[in-house]
C-alpha cells in the first residue's frame, strides 16, 4: 500500500492526471466517511472530499515525501472540517421550523438524496444513538473519537494528523470516551 | 488504590496502554468497588459499541471522482514569454521601463486638452469658448500659436499661425505673411515641440 502511494504522489507530482485520479479513487471514501460524521450532513461531506482534493492537488509540490501520504491528506480533511464546525455556530436545528415560510424546515433546503438517513436507521437503532452521541461531542473531543474509531487510526497516527503531542490526543480520547458513556450510560 | 487513579487505569486498558502490574492492581480494585466496577462496565459497552461502528458506510456518490477531477486546474506550463522573462531580468525591466514613458508620454499628451495660447499681442484677439478670433481689421504681429482649440482668422497675422489639435479656418479677408502649420497627431506635436526648443536655443 505504502509503495503504491509512492509511486502514485510522485506521478502526481508531475501532473500525471490518471495517477491523482487513482489517490481520488483511493480515498475518496474514507474522507467522505470522516467528513460525514464529523458535519452531520451528506452535502457538506461531499463538499469537503472535493475541497481536499483541490488543497492536495495545488499544494503537491508543497507534499514533504517522509510524511505518509495519508497523514498529510487526513490532516487537510480534518482541519477543513474543523474549520466549518467552527464558522458554523451558531446551530441551527434542521428540525426547527422557518420563521417565514410555514411547513418548511432545514432539512427542505439539502438536496434530495435517495439514502435518508431512516435508511440508515435501519441497519440498527443502537448504532444511531451512538452516532448522535459522537456528534453531540465539542469539536475537539469529536475529531479525535472518529479518527480513533471510525478511522481506525492509533494514538500516535492522530498525533500526526492534528500535530498534537501524543499525551493530549491520550487525553482527549479519555474525556471524549468519560462523555460517551455518561450519553449512552442510560442507552445499556 | 484511589478510585480516581482507577478511572485513569481504566483508560489506559482500554488504550491497551496498560503494563501487567497495574492491570494487577486494577483488577483488584474492581473486584472491592463496585462503583468502579460499574463504570468499568459501562466503558466497556461504550468501547464495544464505537467499535461495532461500521467503517465505510456511507460512501460518496460515483460522480464524485468525476466532478473532483474536472474541477483541478490544468496543469499549469509556465508561458514561453515568463520563461523569457525570466531569463533576462534586465531586457524586462528596461521593456517595462519604455512602456511606463511611453504610457506617460500618451497621457501627458491626451490629458492636455485646455486652451493654450501664444503671441505677441494677444489684445488683438478674441476669444469665445474654445474658438480664437483674429476679426477683420486686427494685426497680429509676430507668431501666432493655438491649442486645443478652433482658429478663425479673419484679420491679419503678420508671422507663423501654427494650430495643434484643432482647425483652422481663414477667412477670404485673412492675410497670414508666415508659414501655416497644422498639427493634430502625437508625433507631429512632440517633434513639433522639439524643434520649437531647438529653434529658440538657436536663435537666442
Amino acid at each position: 500500500m505504502d509503495q503504491i502511494e509512492k509511486r502514485l504522489t510522485k506521478l502526481a507530482l508531475k501532473g500525471d492526471q490518471q495517477a491523482f485520479a487513482e489517490i481520488v479513487g483511493l480515498y475518496k471514501d474514507k474522507i467522505y466517511h470522516l467528513g460525514y460524521r464529523m458535519l452531520n450532513n451528506r452535502h457538506e461531506a461531499e463538499d469537503i472530499v472535493q475541497e481536499t482534493f483541490l488543497r492536495v492537488f495545488k499544494s503537491m509540490d508543497r507534499y514533504d515525501p517522509n510524511q505518509k501520504f495519508s497523514t498529510w491528506i487526513y490532516r487537510i480533511a480534518t482541519n477543513l472540517c474543523i474549520d466549518r464546525l467552527r464558522k458554523r455556530k451558531p446551530v441551527y436545528s434542521l428540525d426547527a421550523d422557518m420563521n417565514d415560510q410555514e411547513g418548511l424546515d432545514g432539512y427542505s433546503l439539502i438536496p434530495s438524496d435517495d439514502r435518508t438517513p431512516e435508511s440508515e436507521l435501519m441497519i440498527s437503532e443502537t448504532k444511531q444513538l451512538i452516532y448522535d452521541a459522537i456528534e453531540s461531542l465539542p469539536v475537539k473531543y469529536k475529531s479525535v473519537m472518529i479518527l480513533r474509531y471510525l478511522q481506525d487510526m492509533s494514538l500516535q497516527e492522530i498525533s500526526d494528523v492534528l500535530g498534537m503531542p501524543v499525551t493530549t490526543i491520550k487525553t482527549r480520547v479519555h474525556r471524549g470516551r468519560e462523555f460517551l458513556r455518561k450519553k449512552l450510560e442510560t442507552k445499556f | 488504590m484511589d478510585c480516581k487513579l482507577a478511572v485513569s487505569l481504566m483508560h489506559d486498558y482500554l488504550d491497551d496502554d496498560l503494563a501487567k502490574e497495574q492491570n494487577m492492581m486494577l483488577k483488584a480494585h474492581l473486584q472491592s468497588c463496585a462503583d468502579c466496577h460499574m463504570r468499568f462496565k459501562e466503558l466497556e459497552q461504550t468501547e464495544m459499541a464505537l467499535y461495532s461502528l461500521p467503517r465505510h458506510i456511507p460512501t460518496a456518490s460515483k460522480e464524485l471522482t468525476e466532478r473532483i477531477l474536472n474541477t483541478l486546474p490544468k496543469h499549469k506550463e509556465p508561458q514561453i514569454w515568463v520563461k523569457w522573462m525570466k531569463r533576462h531580468p534586465a531586457a524586462t525591466a528596461a521593456a517595462l521601463f519604455l512602456v511606463v514613458m511611453l504610457l506617460s508620454v500618451i497621457n501627458v499628451f491626451n490629458q492636455d486638452s485646455q486652451l493654450v495660447v501664444q503671441g505677441n499681442n494677444l489684445d488683438q484677439i478674441v476669444i469665445e469658448g474654445n474658438t480664437v478670433i483674429v476679426p477683420e481689421g486686427n494685426v497680429v504681429s509676430g507668431d501666432l500659436t493655438i491649442e486645443n482649440g478652433k482658429a478663425e482668422i479673419f484679420g491679419d497675422v503678420e508671422g507663423n499661425l501654427t494650430v495643434i489639435d484643432g482647425s483652422l479656418y481663414t477667412a477670404s479677408t485673412a492675410q497670414i505673411s508666415g508659414q501655416v502649420k497644422s498639427v493634430d497627431q502625437a508625433l507631429d506635436w512632440i517633434w513639433f515641440k522639439l524643434s520649437n526648443v531647438f529653434s529658440e536655443i538657436a536663435y537666442r
